[in-house]
């Protein structure tokens, strides 16, 4: 409804009143919250002017958490109710964490759903809470440095962040008392962050090259006329600045004849040598390494590592990403020289040689203005104002794909995709599915997320069951599942058996999740093990034919067996069922086609017999003019 | 946004088999302008499914109009017909051989010296076979010969499949 403004002779209406609304990174290490003030986006401070907040929560008894600086002070003396990395815990479980768990000093329960919760001595903590403490933090300091109470906030997730994450996430916000605008990936909060779609030439394709301490995401964008369309996202989990820290440490030991066993003090002597040198190496040509406060008994002369001994260590890190960076250029079918622009993110970034081999890679180079940590905080800011509104006529729109397959469990653990990765989102898909077996009235839907043939390999997201199918022969019934992803990424899945109308919906509310070896497997190995995979689904596929087929002839034999069939050829057919059932708890799928052909053969005069007994019983009685 | 029409009346197109992609693009980056969930995000929770609903079907109809393949099969199932129903074994047979022979020469390529350029060679050819086929559908449809354009469609998809199999060796391959 439309209402008349009217304004006194000489007053103008009120100011547009500006919605406050902020962005938010919640990092690993350290978490940002920045805004549009002004027409500019900034991160903002708290009262000491710090600009980063360490991602560290510390509990006590009846007291508030302590949030950021002075938790981190205490990681040492209180390690077991400081908290810091949470973000490694979303949308994980027990078992992820436990895998996880050497480097986290923590105790950990699992409660009802998988999930790890965390011994403080202010209770019991899931790393939703934890998440929620920080965010909090945040949301305060954006309301004290904005005076006033927020409409909401954009949060960055990793592009890799898989629907368990991404949801963790989102319910830590809701538990924080945000609400959540959006969740955007972080590579494409940095592209926005530098205002690109502003420039003259208006379109334009983007790579941003997003390397942290842990991980690397690369993201291929398109931009037309205010529109950024990730064309595609990929990466390696399991690659970052760390990486570089170990060769350089290993390096050290190696050169130093320092025995292989480490104790924890002296593995992080080295690895704080190896940080101190690669930061010196950005400023001079050769390093000095000083091992006379060596942890230990023995004595080692000082080191020195040049910049150039340097970029040999590092090369092959940095290869890494580069060949991660051309497989995603050719998913998104884009060369390198279509990439007009090169966005870097992330703390190793800074690391001149990164610098220097994207620019080599893309023939440009990179843009480095923003600080590397704050960029994708700047960009959320961006996307938040937009999205309440305060930018009426700008055309900014954010447009993301899905960064994982979806699928379903079928027949013998294979996973039949229902949606690709690297699908625009919004998106909902439908699959049609028919029972396995006679008068089946159930069926069981397991909604896995991942790139490999096999569910044991994919991310299990949810369970559930649909009751209620009316029994008929197998394959009659028809089970259509669809699934619904969001803006957020995030997945819905309903199922309904057509014939009969029977509905089932789930909220996909997931309890488990990745470890980061399983991350980095789940997008390498869809690379690596392609074969693999190849034989593992020929061999679950025999088995399922097999198993199909067995059940078949037991069936047939139980009904009719003794009437139709003289004792010893039923004996060949029950020898030779046992003989596939061997091969079918083999791991050798040439071996059970084998046998599954040999089975088909000596049930062949069984099934005719079969046949030509119903055909003769169907027309006992009938004169043929009644056929 | 009414949902329940079909692809080519939401994006304001003439059903048939050509379309104009650069127009496609832009009235795609338009309708989502209007109906993307953004755009609701401080609207009612109806609105903001709905928002979603409409995206997710405008995401389907871009993807199917932008890819011949999807578009020939498409403009078939609209006349009421399924050519994703029927078996390769109903396929002429010099084109299953055909099929065959491509196959092995893309199995051959991991051995050979120069598979860059066999690639490449391999890559033409299908390019090629795919345009005749499309120019063969758009010439069936328009003439209302639709088991003629099934049976070009159902053609193209074999080589579509070539198509995403030689992508994923050349990706394996320059690994």
């Amino acid at each position: 409804m439309a209402l008349l403004q009217i304004a006194e002779p000489g007053q103008s209406a009120k100011p547009h009143q500006r919605k406050l609304a902020v962005g938010i990174d919640l990092g690993t290490t350290h978490s940002l919250v920045a805004s549009v003030r002004s027409g500019q986006a900034e991160t903002l401070p708290n009262s000491r002017g710090e600009h980063l907040l360490p991602s560290v929560v510390r509990y006590l008894v009846d007291e508030l958490p302590q949030v950021g600086v002075k938790a981190q002070a205490h990681l040492v003396d209180d390690a077991a109710n400081t908290v810091m990395s949470v973000k490694r815990l979303m949308g994980r479980g027990i078992e992820d964490v436990k895998r996880l768990g050497s480097n986290m000093p923590y105790l950990f329960e699992a409660c009802d759903q998988g999930m790890p919760l965390i011994h403080t001595v202010a209770g019991l903590k899931s790393p939703v809470q934890v998440s929620a403490d920080i965010l909090r933090a945040l949301v305060q300091r954006g309301e004290s440095s904005l005076g006033g109470e927020l409409v909401g906030a954009v949060i960055t997730v990793p592009a890799y962040f898989d629907d368990a994450q991404r949801q963790a996430t989102k319910d830590a916000a809701q538990l924080a008392g945000i609400q959540v605008l959006r969740l955007l990936n972080e590579p494409t909060a940095a592209a926005v962050a530098y205002g690109l779609e502003q420039d003259e030439q208006q379109d334009a394709t983007i790579a941003v090259f997003d390397l942290g301490g842990g991980t690397f995401d690369i993201s291929i964008l398109r931009m037309e006329q205010g529109v950024f369309e990730v064309l595609a996202t990929g990466g390696d989990s399991a690659l970052g600045g760390d990486d570089f820290d170990h060769v350089l440490a290993e390096w050290m030991r190696q050169e130093r004849q320092i025995p292989e066993q480490l104790d924890l003090a002296q593995q992080r002597f080295l690895l704080r040598l190896a940080r101190t040198a690669k930061e010196a190496l950005s400023q001079v040509s050769t390093s000095n390494l000083c091992f006379s406060d060596w942890p230990g008994a023995a004595v080692y002369a000082d080191l020195e590592l040049t910049l150039e001994q340097m970029n040999v260590l590092l090369d092959p890190i940095i290869g890494r990403a580069i060949r991660a960076t051309k497989r995603t250029l050719r998913d998104a079918k884009v060369s390198l020289d279509d990439v007009a622009q090169v966005v870097m993110v992330g703390g190793s970034t800074r690391s001149l040689q990164v610098q220097q081999r994207v620019a080599q890679l893309f023939a440009r180079q990179p843009l480095t203005s923003i600080d590397p940590d704050r960029v994708v905080a700047l960009g959320a800011a961006r996307q938040a104002d937009v999205l309440v509104g305060n930018q009426s006529g700008d055309e900014l729109l954010l447009l993301d794909v899905l960064p994982l397959s979806l699928g379903l469990e079928t027949m013998g653990g294979l996973v039949e995709r229902v949606i690709d990765r690297n699908t625009p989102i919004p998106v909902a898909r439908a699959q049609e599915f028919t029972t396995y077996q006679d008068g089946q009235t159930a069926m069981a839907i397991h909604v896995l997320q991942g790139e490999r043939d096999l569910v044991q390999d994919c991310r299990s997201l949810s369970r559930f069951e649909l009751r209620g199918i009316p029994p008929m022969a197998a394959g009659a019934a028809k089970i259509r599942v669809t699934f619904q992803v969001d803006a957020d990424g995030l997945l819905e899945v309903s199922a309904r058996e057509l014939t009969s109308g029977v509905a089932t919906s789930v909220q996909v509310k997931p309890s488990y999740g990745l470890s980061d070896l399983q991350i980095a497997e789940m997008i390498k190995a869809s690379w690596t093990n392609i074969e693999d995979d190849r034989s593992a689904r020929s061999l679950r596929e025999q088995q399922v034919e097999a198993d199909r087929l067995l059940e078949a002839i037991k069936v047939a034999l139980a009904e009719d067996g003794e009437r139709l069939l003289p004792a010893q050829e039923q004996q060949a057919i029950e020898l030779q069922m046992q003989q596939l059932s061997i091969a079918r708890d083999g791991q050798d799928h040439h071996a059970i086609a084998k046998q599954i052909e040999v089975m088909a053969k000596t049930s062949d005069a069984y099934a005719a017999l079969r046949m030509d007994d119903s055909i003769k019983r169907a027309l006992a009685g009938k004169a043929v003019d009644q056929l | 946004m009414d949902i329940s029409q079909d692809f080519f009346a939401c994006y304001g197109l003439t059903r048939g088999f050509e379309v104009d992609l650069k127009g496609l693009r832009q009235s795609h980056r338009t309708l989502q302008q209007t109906h993307h969930p953004d755009r609701f995000v401080s609207h009612s929770h109806e609105h903001q499914r709905r928002a979603v609903q409409t995206t997710a079907y405008l995401n389907q109809a871009f993807a199917t109009l932008r890819s011949p393949l999807k578009r020939g099969i498409y403009l078939l199932q609209l006349q009421g017909m399924d050519p994703l129903a029927h078996t390769n074994t109903q396929m002429p047979m010099d084109f299953l051989l055909q099929q065959i022979e491509l196959r092995e020469t893309m199995e051959d390529i991991p051995q050979q010296q120069d598979s860059e350029s066999a690639i490449e060679a391999l890559a033409a050819a299908l390019q090629g076979q795919a345009l005749a086929l499309e120019a063969e559908f758009a010439r069936a449809y328009s003439g209302v010969e639709y088991s003629v354009a099934e049976t070009a469609v159902r053609k193209l998809q074999f080589i579509v499949k070539l198509q995403q199999q030689l992508d994923a060796l050349e990706g394996e391959l320059l690994d």
